[in-house]
């Protein structure tokens, strides 16, 4: 039963997950890596959560494009 | 063209007698692809990680193998490595899932889709394919295949094949592959991000949309339904070699037996057949099939 919560839940938010640690971890390697945003506080905070709300809004509409 | 009114001399017995003479040789060149693409692949991660190539060309260098990647793993769904021999078909089974790696797709999903294409080309419920052929233009395509869409047109055949067990056996069986691909993408990419987007995320999906183009669109452009009728011979621009002669994908529907790499030589021999039969596109093709008569400008 646990399980199939589990993957319910996997199939059902995939987007959502994908934004938060697919395109985070990318949005926030960038930001590092161009030195533009280095005086921001807890940078990884707003990269994460961009990839996350990318992930989220995929995630409403039903489709990434 | 209805059966009835093709001559004896173009029967389909007569026609299959032939195709079969080309369905007899091992597939080594695809298994050297096959496997050479993914181990040529799996490498760009140490060397680009270590800095002993730039990313750039990793990227460039994984693209290539992700469109090469395909193909071996189709000639795996319908056996043609092991030839219906029962002790081989874990050559099959091997090549199919170890190419498709680059793809990050699971072989016993796009083995049985891929079964349902054939057996259902171009019809809107049952081909899992139909809305990449068939989506209005290529530009559509294009996004369907680069968005993920051509994905959930196979999730969904698990409702429309919900009464063949075989089917749904073998789909949820793969399941768990999916899920550990997407994990361990999820997990590369939290460890190695851009090496990850650019070694194999976008590979991927720059793969898929070739694949997705050159063997789900332009071979079935404005076919319709029916043995003879669902695929066309076309010519365009581009060398054959390039887009691994899919002008020729008429004859894969009609035998998919015959091995890829002698497609041109059974063409040849069956052209009277596929010109009496009607297969659209049939006149155009030319008596040799030799190193490029396909290209149109």
């Amino acid at each position: 039963m646990l399980v199939e919560k589990f993957f319910d839940h996997i199939s059902n938010w995939s987007k959502f997950w994908f934004g938060l640690i697919f395109l985070g971890s990318i949005i926030n390697e960038m930001a590092n890596q161009s030195g533009m945003f280095i005086s921001v506080p807890s940078l990884y905070l707003w990269t994460y959560g961009l990839g996350a709300m990318i992930g989220l809004i995929a995630k409403i509409r039903g489709a990434w494009f | 063209m209805n059966s009835k009114n093709v001559s004896s001399e173009f029967s389909f017995e007569k026609e299959k007698a032939i195709a079969k003479s080309f369905s007899q040789r091992f597939q080594w060149e695809m298994i050297l692809i096959g496997i050479g693409q993914a181990m040529i692949w799996l490498s760009l991660w140490p060397l680009v990680i270590n800095g002993i190539i730039p990313l750039w060309a990793g990227f460039c260098i994984a693209s290539l193998c992700a469109c090469f990647a395909y193909l071996p793993s189709h000639e795996s769904q319908h056996g043609n490595y092991s030839r219906g021999n029962p002790k081989m078909r874990w050559l099959d089974s091997l090549v199919g899932h170890i190419t498709l790696i680059t793809l990050i797709s699971p072989y016993e999903i796009l083995r049985v889709t891929h079964m349902k294409h054939h057996a259902y080309t171009n019809d809107h419920e049952k081909d899992p394919d139909y809305l990449s052929a068939h989506s209005g233009s290529l530009i559509k395509t294009i996004k369907r295949a680069a968005d993920g869409s051509s994905v959930s047109d196979y999730e969904k055949c698990l409702e429309v094949f919900a009464h063949d067990k075989n089917f749904v056996n073998s789909y949820t069986k793969a399941i768990p592959i999916a899920l550990l691909y997407r994990a361990t993408l999820l997990t590369l990419a939290v460890i190695f991000p851009l090496e990850t987007l650019l070694l194999w995320w976008l590979p991927a999906k720059i793969g898929t949309v070739y694949t997705v183009v050159f063997f789900a669109y332009l071979p079935h452009l404005g076919t319709s339904k029916g043995r003879y009728q669902d695929t066309r011979f076309w010519s365009h621009w581009m060398p054959r070699y390039i887009n691994h002669s899919m002008q020729l994908h008429f004859i894969h529907h009609l035998h998919p037996g015959i091995g890829h790499y002698d497609e041109p030589k059974a063409i040849e021999a069956l052209k009277p057949f596929l010109q009496a039969r009607g297969v659209p596109g049939a006149d155009e093709i030319p008596d040799r099939i030799t190193f490029n008569p396909l290209i149109k400008i």
